[in-house]
């Protein structure tokens, strides 16, 4: 997202042919139909805000994993594997799966039984109205902003690759969005993010498939790669992580391991309302538990469309006299080299994709922005509503008053959002600024909610205490290593040779570790809570009902098994 | 029941999945069908394999299954 401030350096890179308009018009008409389709079942705050809790294990699993695969996702990691090779796949495996899994087998059934409608609900439940307050607020101005950044991002993209006018972009993507969320609330936008997760790799899936068939097979495609780049390290994931200063990214196996693997991702897949809300739509104690393991298993095919074509263009992509074309980065994109990382995907989906696919590829991309949207809207009118309106504004409304507020709050939400995006268009920097704004909550969020899910010592005041020291510590360093000396980076990730990439994880382990302990010490100079008091929120205090499975392949942890197998095989084909 | 739409409804969600790829089944195919057979072929790497067409006919039968499968009515 950070380089996509970059493409407005640029020229248009293509234009649509009516065939794909076409394409185009018939998914805005889908989208919008859907809306009013569901608007019959979207009466009651449950059916608005949770979708009536009726979501089988694959729309949840789809809509959970789809939730994150937006299109700044998808362009941005394409660049990235294009700036540092398969190194990027570990924010999609190891940076996703274990968590995923992890939510699924040990915490959803916390989250489903104590029947909470959001995670600062939970908070609520667990550690009182202080830190629910402080989760809440923060995550409602973040997701708010996230998704005017979002808004932004589609309208440059549409700019870039087909010359479109921001405004254009940026309110006929708002306007749809706000029509179909207000309408069908959490129902419309899952429903239209499991439609997104099919036309992601309807659109995207070719780009790989033709690349490898140009390249000749993976084999020959690692050669040219090693041959266009003059290092074998852009196709290693492991291997290189020995040091800071032998990898592209400048991190160690550590920041991936610990930092990235560990907090960054628990905390992100754990935590994060936006991606949680999908799964406790799930109809049933053994959908929850299921949903994240199917997210799981697709979340790990995901590199094959968009860490592939970034690799493929280390090794296809020429100049017109044949020369190697050398993608550059945001700030050297000149006359020489006219294209940045971030134009991988769009680059790549001109080279394969004709008249019609070209239409498809460009929906793909469409759906993942607007999905995005909705996704950030939905989760924000929940917790505006639930967890800040109902919980400090207007406790006793009536539950149609607060499916009012529902669709109230996504109108203004998205009216923000664009303010947010017009924001962002007269300075590019404040997209930096929400990025980090967000990975300031995240970590310690997930260091108060697991030990309140895991310890019954737990206190109210150890867990707000806990996440305002974490907050505040990353808040700290994030400033000590922006505008500190130039040594801050090397102080905080641990190394002199330390790229930006590892301040962000180590920053994250040292936050969540700061949350940690203080939780711990404050709890342990506080009451504890009785035990009576933690039945349904706590392990040790809760007996966990049956999930209801029959038989090896029904249980949720069979599932888990394999996909935690397939990973470690993965990571090792790719080590 | 339709799944995911709500309860009492008569679409499902995997309905509107086969829907919407069938439609573009429907568009791409016969567009690459008379790009390849009338050589009008974008001037794309590997337009030789006719792209267009086999990836529209796979949505076609993609679509078509799940159209079938989840049509209205069917329990």
């Amino acid at each position: 997202m950070q380089s996509a401030a970059a493409l407005l350096f640029t020229t248009q890179l293509t234009h649509l042919a009516p065939i794909d308009v076409l394409i185009l018009v018939l998914y805005f008409a889908i989208v919008i139909f859907i809306g009013f389709y569901v608007k019959g079942a979207t009466n009651t705050s449950e059916e608005f805000f949770l979708a009536g809790r009726e979501m089988s294990a694959w729309i949840a699993g789809l809509s959970f994993v789809s939730a994150n695969l937006g299109s700044l996702e998808l362009m941005g990691w394409a660049g990235a594997a294009y700036q540092y090779g398969i190194l990027a796949t570990h924010w999609y495996w190891i940076g996703a799966i274990p968590a995923m899994l992890f939510l699924g087998i040990v915490m959803m059934p916390f989250y489903y039984i104590s029947k909470t409608h959001s995670v600062p609900g939970y908070l609520q439940l667990r550690f009182g109205e202080g830190a629910r307050g402080l989760a809440a607020a923060s995550f409602a101005f973040m997701t708010i902003l996230m998704s005017g950044v979002n808004m932004y991002a589609m309208a440059l993209v549409m700019k870039v690759i087909l010359g479109w006018n921001i405004s254009f972009s940026i309110w006929v993507g708002a306007i749809t969005v706000a029509i179909y969320v207000m309408l069908g609330g959490l129902r419309s936008a899952i429903i239209n993010e499991v439609l997104q997760f099919v036309l992601i790799w309807a659109g995207a899936a070719l780009i790989p498939i033709l690349g490898l068939v140009e390249a000749g097979g993976w084999t020959n495609l690692k050669a040219q790669i090693a041959a266009n780049t003059g290092s074998t390290e852009f196709t290693h994931m492991w291997s290189t992580l020995g040091h800071f200063r032998d990898n592209p990214m400048g991190v160690h196996w550590t920041g991936i391991v610990f930092g990235l693997g560990f907090v960054v991702s628990f905390g992100y897949w754990t935590t994060d309302f936006l991606v949680v809300q999908r799964v406790l739509s799930a109809n049933n104690l053994r959908a929850a538990k299921m949903a994240p393991v199917i997210g799981a298993a697709f979340k790990m095919a995901v590199p094959f469309i968009v860490i592939v074509p970034g690799l493929l263009a280390l090794a296809v992509l020429k100049n017109p006299d044949g020369s190697v074309l050398h993608l550059v980065g945001e700030n050297a994109v000149n006359a020489a080299h006219p294209y940045s990382y971030n134009e991988v995907l769009p680059l790549m989906l001109i080279r394969y994709c004709g008249p019609g696919l070209l239409g498809l590829g460009i929906t793909a991309l469409v759906a993942g922005f607007m999905s995005g949207m909705a996704g950030n809207v939905s989760a924000f009118s929940t917790v505006w509503t639930y967890d800040i309106y109902g919980a400090f504004l207007n406790k006793k409304a009536s539950d149609k008053h607060y499916v009012f507020m529902g669709r109230l709050s996504t109108v203004l939400g998205m009216l923000v959002s664009i303010l947010t995006a017009y924001l962002v268009a007269h300075a590019a920097s404040i997209m930096d600024y929400v990025q980090a704004l967000f990975s300031f909550f995240i970590a310690p969020l997930f260091g108060t909610v697991v030990l309140g899910m895991l310890w019954k010592r737990a206190t109210k005041a150890g867990g707000f205490w806990g996440l305002a020291a974490g907050t505040t510590s990353s808040i700290g360093m994030w400033l000590y290593t922006t505008y500190g000396p130039a040594s801050a980076l090397s102080r905080i990730a641990l190394s002199a040779d330390a790229k930006p990439m590892a301040e962000t994880l180590y920053r994250a382990l040292w936050s969540w570790l700061i949350c940690v302990g203080v939780t711990i010490v404050v709890s342990y100079c506080t009451t504890p809570i009785p035990e009576a008091q933690l039945a349904g929120l706590v392990y040790g205090a809760t007996p966990i009902p049956d999930d209801g499975s029959r038989g090896l392949f029904q249980k949720p942890i069979f599932w888990a098994i394999i996909v935690i197998t397939v990973f470690f095989i993965l990571n090792l084909m790719f080590f | 029941m339709a799944e995911g739409t709500g309860r009492g409804e008569r679409l499902s969600i995997w309905f509107f999945v086969g829907m919407l790829t069938l439609v573009y089944g429907l568009v791409l195919a016969p567009y690459g069908a008379w790009e390849w057979i009338g050589n009008h072929e974008a001037p794309t790497v590997l337009n030789n394999l006719h792209p267009t067409f086999w990836w529209g006919s796979l949505m076609l039968i993609f679509g078509l299954f799940y159209t079938i499968k989840f049509r209205p009515g069917k329990v």
